[in-house]
């Protein structure tokens, strides 16, 4: 039925993806680096074209957005077998200096259109907005010809058009959205007084202006608190599951999963909301105001995506064939689980523990104890593994603890233990520390060493990862299983990069999961040192 | 390769749709977005 799907997609060539990379980077830089010194804001209030910049220009970042969602999806299916490859053609110097010159041109232009206003704005806008484009343009065929743009279009296909559509839905459900916050929001607070009513005696209640909550604790909530940005990534999660996994489904009957995951996220807002109250009513105003406030949203995501993808699955009624475990009466020994558990135990209890807490996340022990519990769960699988270490993961360890530091130089933030702590009865703190430090040099190393050099590092080479030798060593595996890992690191994510890859590399050394695990625990244990003697906590 | 697109996916609207708005706490999406597309991972092999 789906004939296109079964094509192998076209591929550009090594070089020519190169070639598109470096592009995609320079104007990347460019981009950031105007958006960094222009103020937007100083267009606010204009008319015509330049308050069409002013209003639009969020919403174009959103459109390129779906963009580029919508030619991953479906580019793929668009297809002749052959890769394309890049004529032999240098990177033509002289037209990226002529780009040059025209990103200056756009730059001066730039001054003027953010300066002061002037009558001519409108035209200065218009003019600012070719002169941007012109300039993408020179650089665009600097460094790839226009032979091989055109036979890339050609190559999209239908996809071009699919990526038209989705930009410009983008663009304009990111808009009309913002207008369901309002009603939405009044809907959101009946919910919400209903169930506090249930808990609560007397709810004060204040429909003009949102407020609701106890004689204690009252919240007002913001027309941004409506559920909508939930409901948004539902919407975003369940379509894409039900195109990923197409064939499996029963269509139309699967299509109801997408209003209903819809709905359960908008009823669990209320929910959070209505919890959020009931945990300050009850005198834990912080603590419903800090990690609960910002964890209980993802918490509602994960629940709901996860239970529509295995409940689902268990109505016949919506797939194409019931699931192969109803026929299987002994599951076969599962190692992807084995792999993955522990490091999802830990952010679970992760995001629990920092629900649980306000501004210092004192059941970290929570995240030790999650981990421990899921490594002895699979403790037949790890004794399988080859655990030997030797001293060059000691070295990478201190390596990449060096690599740390020295990336870490910039930070602003003031040395010293956190209040909270600092305040704490001696024992307290020290059981805390002890905790942290356990989890930071046993539990996190095995853990993530086994989820992305186990299984994420020979997953990316093949389905069947299992069959992976240790040393297998692919590019494309070895850089986006050290990149998922620095992304995970949030702000330190190039240091995390490097670590990802210096600890993958002394693993496919001589083929031991072992190998990383001791030189995680080093960085950790080094890590953990340095807090402690300097006082930079926020290290940890 | 599938889940990676999922990822990029939910990772692409989060980061469009969570603008300005405290209900998704951008700062933790990746880890919750690492828990989701893991426990997926699982659920998935469990079927295989």
């Amino acid at each position: 039925m789906n004939t296109a799907a079964v094509t192998v997609p076209a591929a550009p060539s090594l070089r020519l993806s190169l070639r598109l990379g470096a592009l995609a980077l320079l104007i990347l830089a460019e981009v950031l680096a105007v958006s960094l010194w222009l103020d937007n804001a100083s267009l606010s209030g204009s008319g015509g074209v330049a308050g069409l910049i002013f209003h639009w220009g969020a919403l174009a970042v959103r459109a390129g957005v779906a963009a580029m969602l919508a030619l991953l999806v479906f580019g793929r299916s668009a297809a002749p077998a052959e890769p394309l490859r890049l004529p032999q053609s240098p990177i033509r110097w002289p037209v990226l200096a002529l780009h040059a010159a025209a990103f200056a041109g756009f730059l001066l232009l730039s001054l003027r259109l953010y300066g002061p206003h002037s009558a001519t704005v409108n035209g200065l806008a218009a003019l600012w907005i070719l002169a941007g484009a012109i300039a993408v343009a020179i650089a665009a065929v600097a460094l790839v010809p226009l032979s091989a743009w055109l036979a890339l279009l050609r190559r999209a296909g239908d996809a071009l058009t699919f990526a038209a559509i989705a930009a410009c839905a983008g663009a304009v459900a990111g808009q009309y959205a913002r207008q369901l916050w309002a009603p939405l929001s009044g809907v959101t607070f009946s919910i919400v007084t209903a169930v506090l009513r249930l808990f609560v005696n007397p709810v004060v209640c204040h429909p003009a202006t949102f407020t609701v909550g106890s004689a204690r604790f009252s919240v007002q909530i913001a027309p941004e608190c409506s559920g909508i940005e939930g409901m948004a990534l539902m919407l975003a999660f369940s379509a894409a599951w039900l195109w990923f996994f197409r064939r499996e489904w029963r269509f139309p009957n699967a299509l109801l999963l997408v209003p209903v995951g819809l709905l359960a996220m908008f009823v669990l807002n209320s929910a959070r909301i209505a919890a959020l109250i009931l945990i300050g009513n009850a005198g834990a105003e912080r603590i419903a105001l800090g990690g609960f406030h910002s964890q209980a949203g993802w918490l509602a995501f994960t629940g709901v995506a996860l239970g529509m993808c295995v409940l689902a699955r268990r109505i016949p009624w919506l797939v194409t064939s019931p699931p192969s475990t109803v026929a299987a009466p002994v599951e076969a020994p599962d190692s992807t689980a084995a792999f993955l558990a522990p490091f999802l135990a830990i952010l679970a209890a992760a995001i629990v523990s920092r629900a649980a807490t306000a501004d210092f996340e004192w059941a970290y022990g929570l995240r030790v104890l999650a981990g421990a519990a899921a490594l002895w769960c699979f403790r037949g699988v790890y004794r399988k593994m080859d655990w030997r270490i030797g001293w060059p993961a000691a070295a990478v360890g201190a390596i990449v603890f060096a690599i740390w530091i020295v990336l870490d130089r910039g930070s602003r933030t003031a040395p010293g233990a956190p209040a909270a702590l600092v305040n704490a009865p001696h024992a307290l703190s020290a059981a805390w520390v002890a905790l942290r430090i356990l989890g930071a040099t046993v539990t996190v190393p095995l853990a993530e060493e086994l989820a992305f050099r186990g299984f994420l590092l020979r997953r990316l080479a093949s389905p069947a990862f299992e069959s992976v030798s240790w040393r297998h060593f692919a590019w494309m595996p070895f850089v986006a299983s050290s990149a998922a890992f620095g992304l995970l690191h949030g702000e330190r994510w190039a240091a995390g990069t490097l670590a990802g890859m210096l600890y993958a590399l002394v693993m496919l050394r001589r083929g031991r999961i072992g190998e990383a695990a001791a030189a995680h625990s080093v960085t950790n244990g080094l890590l953990a040192i340095w807090v402690l003697t300097t006082g930079k906590w926020y290290l940890w | 390769m599938k889940f990676i697109g999922m990822a990029l996916l939910v990772v692409g609207a989060a980061s469009v749709a969570s603008a300005a708005v405290p209900e998704i706490d951008p700062s933790t999406g990746m880890n919750a977005i690492a828990l989701l597309a893991g426990a997926l991972l699982i659920v998935r092999s469990r079927k295989r």
